[in-house]
């Protein structure tokens, strides 16, 4: 597996996405707020004429942002024709995947098992691969609360 | 009918296009049954097209090879290489009179019937020249061979037309193409937004302003075209519509001729979609209910071919097509006998409708006057769907109709979804846009004639004399609110496609204009309360407000009865608001002002010297009447005389201060509300010139007073001096006119008590108060009577007076 991954830390996780999937990586601008949306939807900002959905990653797993420092730069994915930007705790680097995604048994956790797609090795260690699917779509507490 | 020969024309030139390799692979392999298949497909569709034609020479070669292709496939015969020759030759030459129709040219006579024979199972293949070989060729000999009997010539005619085919070049792309490209042309102009302003920084450099400028042309070329690409021509739609008319009107027994106009109007693909179902649904009404039967319209003295007539024009960003049909109109007592029945409408509502208003009843929910079902009209899906699916795209329907005469639908639709005008508003320091379309009026909260008012926690505004409930945009979406009173709000009136209306009271208003939708994530639109977002101008996104939804949330949409009422007690406000008279003149601080002409009781001019300038109001005595005075310059008064406008609201007064007066002027132009000045309600245009209108409401709350004695009550005295000089003096304080000379009507009398018993020892009747005084300062016994010198005694009694005597 020589997939190229961006890392980054995420809720004090070392977390990685698969680099096709990241279509950019921005310094965030101005956010504008949504009102009456989920907590996870930091708002939206603007890249050049797009807008993007700004997703407060460690919101979006149920943790309490305010516990980690926060990037001042974004991750840019898109999802289903939509793009997003994750906010993370910080972005760290690119490096190439040395196994295929596995889960270990007794799984990751409430909170990352829903949105792990499994471990991957990378030349710094192991790392949580995300599904960006069920990262986007914010933990179900939320979306209760919303 | 041009567009359906244009339609015809290109349909069958795409059919050969596409089967022009079926052709070749079934002259490898005459046996090949699906090439034969789609062969005779192709001959079958041309020759059922020509028949709404007049093509006979067309049908007649289509006809026959349709007929020795029908062999082939029933098995009767065994495709040939001869068969496929001749068929090859006859769609050869399809091809040719394909074209030479195109180019409006006569195909050269004769020729067909060798074709035809050459199809026979007989024929003999070489001896005609008709020998194996590649299918144009072929014909190319064929051709040459009879055209010595025919018409020796007109060879070079009967090839392909040189000046033919004109036609656009055009290419297919995806859509996401398209799309990607777009949004590269709106990054384009996003970033030339950007640089104009770091250029406008700079300041003024003639060698890059230059290019600059070249570019923004470039670029505003580049984006029209681009939009343009987006676009389809509305003939697509219409295309199908004659065959849509033909079909129904042979179902019902009917005869209805189509007449298609403007096809040539671009409309964006998706939109073009949007509105198919809509104007079908219209024609098949038409035709079914509008349509009379032949007989019918012959004993109307009609002709026996009914005509329907579509129409497309484009006016703007708008586009407006009028589906008109000759039928028997809609009859608006059945329609309204309908809505009353159903409970539309209640009858006392029915007398005050006007014959357009019953008419639009038809798009309301559960409405359909037709008393038979029939098949082609079917039940349920009435016009009130067509009406919702249009306004779910911005648009609107509607009908007017004369009995016996016709009937005629009018839609107007938006060039694009993706661009809509919108109004930005502000709230908790927040922008957000609306779409431009809802919005019916912008008031400033404070105006008087908004009168801004909570029942329950409902807020209420009145608007025009109805009340309207009012939504407080910062508290749909949860913001904190802002250190704001509640008159400072600006409201804009929102007019539902439902025809609902209510308000929307926002911190601040910025600029509208065009702006370009982009769609949310999914889990923003979940909220329910945002169509999407915008970038503005600097680059920030906002999002754009889901006006319906948000209406929706808080119930503001109303059933259909409630809403006819409604638009009842709208428009009779609307009449009674049309004249609306202003005093128009101008103020010390040269500012043009109006104020509306029922607040002006008359004008006054007071000496500079009158104006008692000590208090924090000024006051102006006017006979007799102390009144409080606005409208003063700052500094020292220019003028030795001022001239006032004498205002009252009924029963407050008060003075306004001009320097020229013009004249009362009708307020014909539309008042904009203003926000920058609490005493402003808003500014209109008068000739012309801009014209400040002020807010009445505020001026009386704000300084309003009622006048102490407006018309002051009379008081008569007893005749001496003791009374002018001591008396006088007080009671005319107290505010009372002294009565002089006998014939004067008092309103009140005071004597001296001995006079006074006096007089009512001598029978005197006294149909007024009388204040009796007496000389000593206790009085001697329980009898009414004041001291003379008991200064409160006195006022109290002849304020008790005042007020017995104001009774009457």
């Amino acid at each position: 597996m020589q997939d190229l991954l961006v890392m980054s830390q995420i809720a004090g996780r070392r977390c990685a996405l698969h680099a096709h999937d990241v279509n950019s990586v921005i310094e965030i601008g101005t956010i504008t707020p949504v009102p009456r949306a989920p907590d996870f939807i930091s708002g939206i900002t603007a890249m050049r004429s797009q807008a993007l959905t700004v997703i407060d990653c460690r919101c979006a797993l149920g943790f309490d942002p305010d516990r980690w420092s926060l990037d001042h730069r974004a991750i840019v994915v898109n999802v289903q024709g939509h793009s997003y930007a994750l906010r993370v705790d910080s972005i760290e680097d690119i490096t190439t995947g040395s196994s295929e995604p596995d889960q270990i048994l007794g799984g990751f956790g409430p909170e990352w098992s829903r949105i792990a797609t499994g471990m991957i090795e990378t030349r710094d260690g192991p790392a949580l691969l995300l599904n960006l699917a069920m990262l986007i779509e914010g933990s179900e507490t939320f979306d209760a609360a919303a | 009918m041009d567009d359906l020969l244009t339609d015809f024309i290109a349909e069958t030139r795409e059919m050969l296009e596409a089967s022009e390799g079926e052709i070749v692979a079934w002259e490898a392999d005459p046996a090949d049954r699906a090439r034969l298949d789609t062969i005779f497909r192709f001959v079958h569709t041309v020759k059922g097209n020509c028949g709404f034609f007049d093509f006979p020479r067309l049908a007649g070669l289509s006809h026959a090879a349709e007929d020795a292709l029908a062999d082939c496939r029933a098995g009767r015969r065994e495709p040939d290489s001869t068969l496929v020759s001749a068929v090859l030759a006859i769609i050869d030459r399809i091809a040719l009179m394909v074209d030479a129709i195109e180019t409006g040219e006569e195909y050269t006579e004769g020729g067909d019937d060798a074709l035809i024979a050459a199809l026979e199972p007989g024929a003999a293949p070489a001896d005609n020249a008709l020998g194996h070989g590649p299918a144009s060729a072929m014909f190319e000999k064929f051709e040459d061979t009879q055209g010595t009997d025919d018409a020796e010539a007109d060879s070079p005619t009967a090839k392909k037309p040189d000046n033919a085919i004109a036609a656009q070049r055009s290419i297919r792309l995806p859509v996401d193409l398209l799309d990607r490209v777009m949004s590269g042309v709106s990054d384009m102009v996003l970033a030339r937004n950007d640089l104009a302003h770091r250029l406008r920084q700079a300041g003024t450099q003639p060698t890059i302003d230059g290019p600059f400028e070249r570019l923004t042309t470039i670029l505003a070329d580049v984006r029209d075209a681009i939009t343009r690409m987006r676009m389809q021509r509305i003939e697509t739609l219409f295309s199908a519509l004659p065959r849509l008319v033909r079909d129904l009107s042979a179902d019902l027994g009917k005869q209805v001729m189509i007449d298609l106009e403007g096809g040539d109007v671009e409309l964006d693909r998706e939109m073009i979609e949007t509105i198919r179902d809509p104007i079908t649904h219209i024609i098949r009404n038409a035709i079914d209910h509008g349509m009379e039967t032949p007989s019918d319209r012959l004993a109307d003295g009609k002709r026996e071919i009914g005509l329907m007539s579509i129409a497309a024009r484009q006016s703007g960003n708008t586009i407006s097509i009028v589906v008109s049909d000759d039928g028997r109109g809609i009859d608006t007592d059945r329609v309204a006998d309908k809505a009353v029945s159903t409970g539309l409408i209640q009858p006392s509502q029915r007398d005050q409708m006007s014959r357009e208003d019953i008419l639009q009843l038809i798009f309301e929910p559960g409405f359909s006057t037709a008393d038979e079902v029939s098949s082609v009209s079917g039940r349920g899906v009435g016009l009130d769907v067509v009406r919702q699916n249009l306004e779910r795209v911005g648009g609107t329907i509607k009908v007017t109709s004369k009995l016996g005469v016709g009937t005629l639908f009018t839609l107007q639709i938006p060039l694009t979804l993706s661009i809509i005008a919108g109004l930005t508003v502000e709230v908790s320091k927040q922008r957000f846009t609306i779409p431009q379309s809802y919005v019916e009026e912008i008031v400033f909260s404070s105006s008087k004639s908004l009168d801004f008012t909570r029942v329950g926690e409902t807020a209420l505004v009145t608007f025009r004399g109805t009340r309207v409930p009012c939504l407080l945009l910062g508290e749909v979406l949860g913001l904190p609110a802002e250190d704001i009173s509640e008159d400072e709000y600006r409201i804009v009136l929102l007019r539902l496609a439902s025809g609902d209306l209510f308000a929307l009271a926002v911190d601040g208003l910025h600029a509208h204009g065009d702006v370009v939708v982009k769609p949310l994530a999914p889990a923003i639109m979940k909220s329910g309360l945002y169509a999407g977002s915008t970038l503005l101008d600097d680059g920030q996104p906002v999002l754009l407000l889901d006006v319906t939804e948000v209406a929706e949330r808080y119930g503001l949409v109303s059933d259909a009865r409630n809403r006819m009422l409604k638009t009842y007690e709208g428009d009779v406000a609307d009449v009674a608001e049309k004249n609306d008279l202003a005093m128009l003149f101008t103020d010390f601080a040269g500012r043009r002002s109006a104020i509306r002409l029922e607040l002006v009781q008359r004008i006054e001019t007071t000496p500079v010297s009158a104006i008692d300038l000590s208090a924090p109001t000024p006051r102006v005595v006017i006979d007799g009447a102390i009144l409080p005075l606005v409208g003063l310059p700052g500094g020292p008064i220019p003028t030795e005389k001022v001239r006032l406008l004498r205002l009252t609201d009924g029963s407050c007064e008060l003075l306004h201060a001009v320097r020229d007066l013009d004249d009362a002027v009708e307020l014909v132009d539309k008042l904009k509300p203003a926000s920058d000045d609490p005493l402003v309600e808003a500014v209109t245009l008068v000739d012309g010139q801009p014209v400040a209108l002020i807010d009445g409401h505020e001026l009386f709350a704000r300084y309003g007073e009622v006048p102490e004695a407006a018309s002051k009550p009379v008081c008569r005295l007893p005749d001496n001096d003791w009374a002018r000089t001591i008396l006088g003096p007080l009671v005319a304080s107290a505010g009372y006119t002294i009565a002089k000379g006998a014939d004067t009507v008092e309103d009140v009398a005071i004597w001296f008590d001995e006079e006074y018993e006096a007089a009512v020892a001598s029978d005197m009747q006294f149909d007024i108060p009388v204040i009796r005084l007496r000389n000593v300062p206790h009085a001697l016994d329980s009898s009414d009577t004041v001291y003379r010198y008991d200064r409160e005694g006195l006022v109290d009694a002849l304020r008790q007076a005042r007020s017995a005597g104001g009774k009457n």
